[in-house]
């Protein structure tokens, strides 16, 4: 196979994984958006959300997919109004630091009761999805890839139409831009940051229903949290776009740095790469591709 | 003052602990990681070590000396589990089982200097199996060298006897533990004729598709050598498996191939073909795990759900069966009598001889220069429902892993 | 005689700024002195010296993170990428040209301080959450650097076996010995902190930390400022790594993994932000919390549940209960132990005339 084929390839799959990266950091970015606060317990609600539906759709209790699925999202969004209500709301107007201290926390919380509930053993989530290659011109797929960046499509448009078209989207953006002067305005503050970790539990159930399948079901499914933070910085803290831009680059460059630099520094530079991108982006536009210019500077 | 109560409080406790164990307890010190990054391991295999210890204790222990395993789970960080050895030495343990390779290193002085022997089994690099060096670490089941050298005669067998311009792939979590495996292929590669490359999965590695690509579509392996760890192996098999790869073609290390990892990929059926590795026996068939079923429905309790996940499991009992055959010993010599010190269970090691429980554990010979056993190793494939053995216990090119030891040590 | 005070006044700048703000501290200090150097080494088990020395450890990587997070304001999530620099450098100056550990302590100091710059140029132009991401990418990426470098890591192993320090020509591997070496460092470490907030530099750090850009107008130089506050916080992180390394007896980049950094940040939190005592409290607190736990579940669990049932629960509940307190210490009391003692000891000292 000639280098420019492999190359072709490496990005097409770069890109179906890019955008399930995005999936994932889109919870992130819609709390960010609507709240401002900064959730490094994404990955934890990917996972548990995964350990939640995989538990459901073992032996042990045997639903039908459908079912696990429909309890998987019930119960993610039952806890993340539960989540903003006792933890996150009388933080608000705290430090950032207070903030992202207290979702590592409860990053911990999640890691001890996945496994205290559900088993710690490793589960599958099968997806009625084939498991053989897909041959397309000269690319080549997996058909759960598809689908996850399918999916992936479909929510990233969904959101996107949410906040620039609908009522409560453009309300939603009126808090993030301000809490005091959009509560001024009528608008129920504390109800939107409800709605938007609602939306990124939503979010992280389709992350881990999609990354579940992928890899199987542990705790360690968290690590795919530690993906997100490129992504976002590169796209833009706050931008729908940018997460889907954000999520192609780091897929495509991910892939890339595995398949031409891994033979000559004798390393995996996949999980490397991206992070120096960031830390380049940092250093020249921290603000992303897309997000806002809030950046002060002195 | 907040602090010497709590020192206080933290003082009275530990010693109504140490209190508990009369005279006559033989005290082992288990550490155990069942919430760190290692927890899928854990949460199986200390199971499998407590069923082992209890059901000896309900045969009247050794010799009529109960054992207490006294399990402290460190999270897989060094501080706690530096902790947690002072807590057993302080105890009187006679023997330590560190878990997991930052901790040997850490602990691996301290145990010398303080004479208490202990086990490593699937931890620590090859070089700690070298008994002059670490007179008190035991590490009794096959280094990742041995495994490596396994794996290349395995591939030769599966190969049709000959390695002569095959391209084997060697695909590696991006740790040091990860990269063990290299220089046996650097040494094997010319002598049998083959070459190889590496292909590095960094940590996570929850997603692989690259560097399968690269192995199935680019560098075009007849054979693939597996050192994965966490949820990788699981992800490389589902994607092997769609990238068209046989599974029978590949061969996963010892931390790649439990029960877990193979229901993560999908089940039995979506990862038949794949061969695994061990160095303790998998599958309930064996006569001692009758006996803790047996023991379990004496006690009118279900088997623990541990017990399903064999591969751990197995080496839970493993390890448990070796640490009381090396007890035993230490007993022996003293005529009976429990009252024994980390020295006398060192001298125990030595005198294994012959016990296998059929078939569980390798033919271990634990001689003073040679702490890993012989590096024994079975390999397992994965078959409709379950393990399938597709070899006896083996080693291979001992004599390349043993004058590798030794270049080892020269470099020292 | 017994009687209380009325009161303290402070009639000029000096004695406000003196190092003991109330009578009291320098006998609260001089006794805290002289029980940890002379009555826990005799009256202790080597297992309590054991956690004492983890806990003098801790302070040191704590009171440097407290020092750019509570006291500049400023967020590092890669704190123990910093101690693995100090770690390694004090590992192959030790191993390689057989230096006492009185250089090499200093010296995995100032490396880890030379990394902490480099990471802070950077991280001057932005701050809050990108700074947090940026400290984690600092992370990743120096844990990947030491990882693919023989030349720092020793080897394939990414591990070196250091010998335990040497003083004087005496080898420090007693027990006791090994926590006169640490607690010393640690105690040098609580000093020069508690002086460093005092001076010039320290109140520029409280300046920027309470308002940066009243700061800058002030005249401080806020960039040159945050530069300290990284170098200084990451030589004490540097130290902290070297301390390791000698108490251990190895260099390994396993140690220093993001969840160190986690640790040292849940201290100086439940401790106390930007306080001395906080980060000695906080250090107390985290590095005994799992065992306390332990203990505790190992004391009642086992009249309940059969033993091996219990130590599942037991790992995992000490999980949920460290995530627990971080966030209860965050909602209920942001200034951490620290205040709690601050309150405990404002309501003794007027007690019983507490109006």
């Amino acid at each position: 196979m000639s280098d420019f084929q492999f190359a072709t390839e490496l990005f097409g799959q770069g890109v179906a994984n890019g955008l399930m990266y995005s999936l994932v950091a889109l919870g992130f970015v819609l709390i960010y958006k609507a709240t401002d606060a900064i959730n490094f317990a994404q990955g934890e609600f990917v996972m548990i959300a995964g350990i939640v539906v995989s538990a459901l759709l073992s032996p042990a209790y045997g639903f039908p997919i459908w079912l696990a699925l429909f309890i998987g999202l019930a119960f993610m969004v039952i806890f993340n109004i539960a989540l903003e209500r006792v933890v996150l709301r009388p933080l608000i107007g705290r430090p950032i630091v207070s903030i992202i201290m207290a979702t590592i926390g409860l990053a911990f919380i999640l890691r001890g009761l996945g496994p205290m509930v559900f088993g710690a053993a490793p589960r599958a989530i099968k997806l009625p999805i084939p498991d053989f290659p897909i041959i397309f011109g000269p690319f080549f797929f997996n058909p759960i890839q598809l689908v996850g960046a399918g999916v992936s499509i479909v929510f990233l448009l969904g959101f996107g139409w949410f906040f620039m078209k609908t009522r409560k989207g453009v309300a939603m953006r009126a808090v993030a831009d301000s809490h005091q002067v959009s509560s001024a305005m009528g608008i129920n503050v504390e109800q939107y940051f409800a709605l938007a970790w609602v939306m990124a539990g939503v979010v992280a159930m389709l992350g881990g229903v999609l990354w579940g399948s992928m890899s199987g079901v542990d705790t360690q499914l968290a690590l795919v949290g530690l993906k997100v933070f490129p992504v976002v910085i590169l796209g833009g803290l706050d931008s729908i776009i940018g997460v889907v831009v954000g999520g192609i680059i780091v897929g495509v460059v991910e892939a890339l740095a595995s398949g031409f630099i891994d033979p000559y520094v004798g390393g995996g530079t996949k999980d490397f790469a991206p992070y120096v991108l960031m830390i380049l982006m940092l250093m020249i536009r921290p603000y992303g591709l897309f997000g806002r210019k809030l950046i002060e500077r002195i | 003052m907040r602090l010497l109560t709590t020192l206080g409080a933290a003082a009275i406790v530990a010693s109504s602990i140490a209190g508990t164990a009369s005279a006559k307890d033989i005290i082992i010190g288990m550490m155990c990681d069942r919430t760190g990054p290692t927890s899928v391991t854990g949460t199986a295999l200390c199971p499998g070590y407590h069923d082992y210890i209890n059901l000896v204790n309900s045969k009247g222990g050794v010799m009529g000396n109960k054992l207490v395993a006294h399990e402290i789970d460190h999270e897989y960080k060094v501080p706690p589990a530096v902790e947690a050895y002072q807590t057993y030495k302080a105890e009187g343990a006679v023997l330590v089982s560190p878990y997991g390779t930052p901790m040997v290193y850490a602990l691996v002085q301290k145990m010398r200097e303080d004479k208490i022997p202990g086990t490593s089994a699937g931890f620590g690099s090859a070089a700690a199996g070298n008994g002059e060096r670490y007179p008190y670490m035991f590490p009794i089941a096959a280094s990742y060298w041995s495994q490596a050298a396994a794996a290349v005669q395995f591939a030769k067998d599966k190969l049709g006897g000959s390695l002569k311009g095959k391209k084997i792939a060697y695909i590696y979590y991006d740790n040091p533990a990860g990269r063990e495996g290299l220089p046996v292929l650097e040494k094997l590669a010319p002598k049998e004729g083959f070459e190889y490359r590496e292909f590095a999965v960094p940590p996570p590695g929850i997603e692989m598709g690259p560097q399968v690509l690269d192995i199935t579509r680019r560098y075009r392996a007849d054979f693939v050598i597996a050192q994965l760890f966490g949820r990788a192996p699981s992800v490389a098999l589902k994607e092997f498996k769609r990238a068209g790869f046989p599974l029978e073609k590949i061969v996963g290390f010892v931390w790649a191939g439990s029960e877990g990892d193979i229901q993560a990929a999908g089940g039995w059926e979506a990862a038949e073909g794949y061969n695994t590795i061990q160095f303790a026996g998998v599958g309930s068939d064996y006569p001692v795990l009758q006996e803790i079923r047996d023991m379990y429905k004496a006690n009118g309790s279900e088997d623990p759900s541990a017990m399903k996940y064999t591969a751990y499991y197995n080496r839970g009992v493993f390890q448990a069966a070796v640490h009381v055959a090396a007890i035993e010993n230490a007993v022996k010599a003293k005529g009976g009598s429990g009252d024994i010190t980390g020295e006398n269970v060192r001298d125990g090691f030595y005198e294994i001889k012959d016990f296998t429980l059929g078939g569980l554990l390798p033919p271990l010979e634990i001689t003073r220069q040679d702490h890993e056993g012989g590096g024994w190793v079975r390999i397992f494939k994965v078959g409709k429902t379950g393990y399938v053995a597709e070899t006896d216990w083996f080693r291979a090119f001992r004599p390349e892993v043993v004058e590798l030891l030794a270049e080892e040590e020269k470099a020292k | 005689m017994l009687h209380r005070e009325s009161g303290f006044y402070k009639t000029d700048y000096k004695s406000d700024m003196g190092l003991y703000r109330l009578p009291i501290s320098r006998f609260a200090a001089f006794g805290m002195l002289v029980l940890f150097f002379a009555v826990a080494p005799l009256v202790l088990s080597e297992y309590h010296l054991t956690l004492l020395s983890l806990v003098a450890i801790a302070v040191v990587g704590a009171l440097g993170l407290n020092i750019l997070l509570g006291y500049t304001g400023q967020l590092s999530i890669g704190h123990a990428a910093f101690m693995s620099v100090g770690a390694y450098t004090a590992a192959n100056l030790a191993n390689n040209f057989d230096l006492p550990f009185l250089i090499t302590l200093p010296a995995g100091g100032l490396m880890a301080a030379a990394v902490g710059v480099m990471v802070g140029v950077p991280s001057l132009r932005i701050k809050g959450v990108y700074l947090a991401i940026a400290t984690l990418a600092a992370q990743f990426i120096i844990e990947w650097i030491i990882n693919h470098s023989p030349s720092i890591s020793g080897g394939v192993q990414a591990s070196i076996e250091v010998d335990r320090p040497t003083l004087l020509g005496v080898k420090l591997d007693q027990p006791a010995e090994l926590y006169y070496f640490l607690l010393i460092v640690a105690v040098i470490a609580i000093i020069a902190t508690q002086n460093l907030i005092r001076s010039r530099i320290g109140r520029a750090f409280i300046a920027i930390r309470d308002q940066d850009i009243a700061a800058e107008i002030i005249g401080i130089s806020v960039f040159k400022y945050k530069l300290y506050a990284f170098a200084i916080s990451s030589f004490y992180a540097g130290v902290t790594g070297v301390l390791y390394t000698y108490y251990l007896g190895i260099a390994s980049y396993e140690q220093f993994q993001l969840g160190v950094s986690i640790d040292y940040l849940a201290m100086i939190i439940i401790g106390g932000l930007g306080s001395v005592l906080g980060s000695v409290l906080g250090a107390f607190f985290v590095t005994l919390l799992p065992i306390g736990i332990r203990l505790a579940m190992e004391e009642i669990g086992t009249r309940f549940v059969e033993h091996d049932v219990l130590a599942q629960v037991i790992s995992q509940l000490r999980q949920i209960l460290f995530g627990v307190l971080i966030i209860v210490f965050l909602i209920v009391e942001p200034d951490g132990l620290n205040r709690l003692w601050i309150n405990i000891r404002n309501y003794f000292r007027v007690w019983p005339f507490s109006y």
